[in-house]
């Protein structure tokens, strides 16, 4: 076993650190995650394991009401292989009570960025009697839910730390037969209702980690066993640990990575069962009259059902567009119609081409993208040809598309803003807005033709979720690409030393949203813009130059003299290298990496020339 | 199974969980190898479970004092069961 990564480490191949990401995701019980984990650190003491630069590494610290050995050492071994470089800190057995309130604690030297926190389920418990009302064990519940999300807040507050808190495992055994749902006080109803309060009362920096879910679906039987809990004080068998450092390393990956926006479908035997071009409308297997026909449908409903939560949908077909599209529009089983679709390409050119294709018209990276297709060639070759892209095979059998999609993990929200929801309404209009600029003959009377009105204002705790997403989803109109977490961009509200603040735009076609997010640094006689990012839908409509009078007008209200911007090339942001300069910055100093710095004299520079209305709060079009 | 076709197959097991080779004799025990401690222990039943299709009860393996009496329990669980 493992043979292929033992040669690798033998011969010092570099293989061994791709191999090893993929065994891991592969890996089915703990045992096998154990034996890649010590080959992986043999691995580092031979120097073929990449070691972290300094601060490169994330502080994680796992904290818990039972023994931490071996999750400690799965956690670490799946971030390690995913490319994620950590250095934890082990709390004592149950001690975790103690760790987060004594001042002088090693958790708090320690000064974690996320912290794990698994509280024992033997605790999870009423005080109240079996046949005792429900308000009786609600209140214990809630006693139980507060204390455990008051202890996140301190350490929260404190340390800053992100909080994955894992709730209560449901008990497997029979006893008291089905008298349990009649009553909170059982210990299987009694941690539902704990389980449910903690995720309904969980703050944005605390993310739970659904222990309860992922007993269910692997069987709580297998999941403890009170055998290890007497030898060692293990909460969980070795595979249910096993499982449980997965999720965990997931989720933090999860708190600094984007998902994915786009879902790029095939066609022929993807939307719909059979070929349009040959088997025509009236031939191709789609809708309730069929079992397959209904599997198709349902895949449908749940495509659209994403575009809920802001995610945009394509097409993506070897097919003639008309031909492709004539079940769009004609078709009466058909759930996506052509409204759906962001964007449509039916041709006959490589798959991949067209991905490409679709990504620039979308503004995205390849990155964002999720391919779906029956075919393995088609995957194959999307796969050889665009590895940014996610290329998912459904395979043969409809009925297993929509679970493949649901277990693939990909389109996962952290939190849901409105704008999400309306976010393919966005695209459409961005659209119409490209078909009217074909149209309009000079960019002024265009972009005066548009009547955009602003809203500019300092961060409010209740925008800070969608600010915190556009700050980490934001790629190509992003000067720094400086990542915060939901906490870090809460702590900037009515920050004196750091202003910041944010733009909504709305035009005749409607409302655009939050689009802008700028953060300032006040030092001295300087402001220094730490962050500036913008939504790509609302490029070449001059907010950069309402953005920049406002960061003006800011430095001019503290008597800065000086405003410093700087770029930092990452891959996607070129489309700025040349923002500072195109507004009239003088550059400074410059990086043998790219890294610029630029200056802008705030004494000398007059308001830029827009044609957006500026508007108070809450007075844009379309919003109430 | 005789005891020292036990060792045998778990020499195996312990070279894929130890960072550093360790030579399996009956007399050796868990104080003379600094890598086996009581966190490392969980690993290694677990590992052995597995590969003999077998479960012990609850204090027994922390009962073996060396390589010997532990492969000697591995066979009394073959042939008894758990």
């Amino acid at each position: 076993m493992n043979q292929d990564l033992a040669d690798c480490l033998r011969t010092m191949d570099p293989r061994f650190i791709n191999d090893m990401a993929i065994h891991t995701k592969e890996a089915q019980s703990f045992t096998e995650v154990i034996r890649l984990s010590t080959l992986r650190r043999r691995a580092m003491r031979a120097g073929l394991w990449p070691k972290p630069e300094e601060g490169e590494d994330l502080r994680v610290a796992v904290l818990g009401g039972c023994t931490l050995y071996p999750f400690t050492e799965l956690l670490e071994h799946h971030l390690e292989a995913s490319g994620t470089r950590c250095r934890l800190f082990v709390g004592d057995y149950d001690n975790y009570t103690a760790e987060i309130l004594e001042e002088s604690s090693p958790l708090r030297a320690f000064r974690p960025e996320v912290t794990i926190l698994i509280p024992s389920a033997r605790r999870c418990v009423s005080s109240g009697l079996l046949a005792d009302p429900p308000q009786v064990h609600r209140a214990c519940a809630q006693a139980q839910v507060e204390n455990l999300l008051g202890l996140c807040g301190v350490l929260h507050a404190v340390t800053g730390s992100e909080v994955i808190l894992a709730n209560f495992l449901l008990p497997s055994r029979m006893d008291p037969g089905s008298y349990r749902t009649r009553t909170l006080g059982s210990p299987w109803s009694f941690r539902k209702q704990v389980n449910l309060e903690l995720g309904l009362q969980a703050p944005a920096f605390v993310q739970i980690c659904d222990v309860e879910q992922m007993g269910c679906r692997f069987g709580n039987l297998n999941a403890a066993d009170d055998r290890t809990w007497f030898e060692s004080k293990q909460a969980f068998t070795p595979d249910m640990t096993e499982r449980v450092a997965r999720e965990a390393a997931h989720q933090i990956r999860s708190l600094r990575q984007s998902t994915k926006k786009v879902l790029v479908m095939d066609l022929d035997n993807t939307l719909w069962g059979g070929v349009i071009g040959d088997d025509g409308l009236a031939g191709i297997e789609l809708g309730d009259t069929s079992p397959r026909g209904e599997a198709f449908k349902a895949f449908q409903a749940y495509a659209k059902a994403l575009t809920q939560r802001g995610i945009l949908l394509a097409v993506c077909s070897k097919n003639d567009e008309a031909v492709a599209k004539e079940p769009f529009g004609h078709h009466p089983e058909m759930v996506l119609r052509l409204d759906d679709i962001v964007a449509f390409r039916a041709n006959w050119n490589p798959k991949s081409e067209n991905l490409v294709e679709i990504a620039a018209q979308l503004n995205l990276g390849l990155d964002s993208l999720v391919f779906v297709d029956d075919n393995p060639s088609e995957i194959d070759i999307v796969r050889q040809f665009v590895p940014e892209v996610e290329a998912i095979l459904l395979g043969p059998d409809p009925s297993a598309f929509v679970a493949i999609l649901e277990d693939s993990r990909l389109f996962e929200p952290r939190s849901l803003t409105r704008e999400d929801s309306e976010r393919v309404a966005q695209y459409r209009l961005a659209n119409l807005g490209q078909q009217l600029l074909a149209k309009a003959t000079d960019m002024d009377s265009y972009l005066s033709s548009l009547e955009m009105q602003a809203c500019i204002q300092p961060f409010t705790p209740l925008d800070v979720p969608r600010i915190a997403q556009l700050i980490n989803k934001s790629n190509q109109f992003n000067l720094t690409t400086r990542r915060r977490t939901e906490g870090e961009v809460a702590a900037l509200v009515d920050d004196p030393a750091r202003p910041a603040f944010s733009v909504r735009l709305a035009d005749r076609f409607g409302d655009h949203g939050l689009i802008a997010v700028v953060i300032t640094e006040h030092r001295g006689e300087t402001l220094e813009v730490d962050t500036w990012l913008m939504s790509c839908r609302v490029l070449k409509r001059q907010v950069e130059d309402l953005v920049l009078n406002e960061i003006v007008r800011l430095a001019r209200k503290r008597d800065c003299q000086r405003i410093i911007g700087r770029y930092v090339p990452s891959p996607k942001n070129q489309m700025v290298s040349t923002l500072f300069p195109d507004l009239g910055f003088a550059p400074a100093s410059s990086s043998p990496e790219g890294c610029a710095k630029y200056v802008l004299e705030a004494g000398r520079f007059s308001d830029r020339k827009t044609a957006i209305k500026l508007e108070p709060p809450r007075r844009l079009h379309g919003s109430e | 199974m005789d005891p020292n076709s036990v060792i045998k197959e778990m020499q195996v097991l312990f070279d894929e969980i130890f960072l550093d080779q360790v030579v399996l004799t009956p007399e050796l025990s868990a104080k003379q190898v600094p890598e086996w401690d009581s966190l490392m222990h969980i690993n290694i039943l677990v590992a052995v479970e597995e590969h003999f299709h077998i479960r012990f009860r609850v204090g027994e393996v922390e009962a073996t004092r060396n390589v010997g009496e532990f492969a000697e329990l591995v066979g009394r669980r073959i042939l008894e069961g758990n």
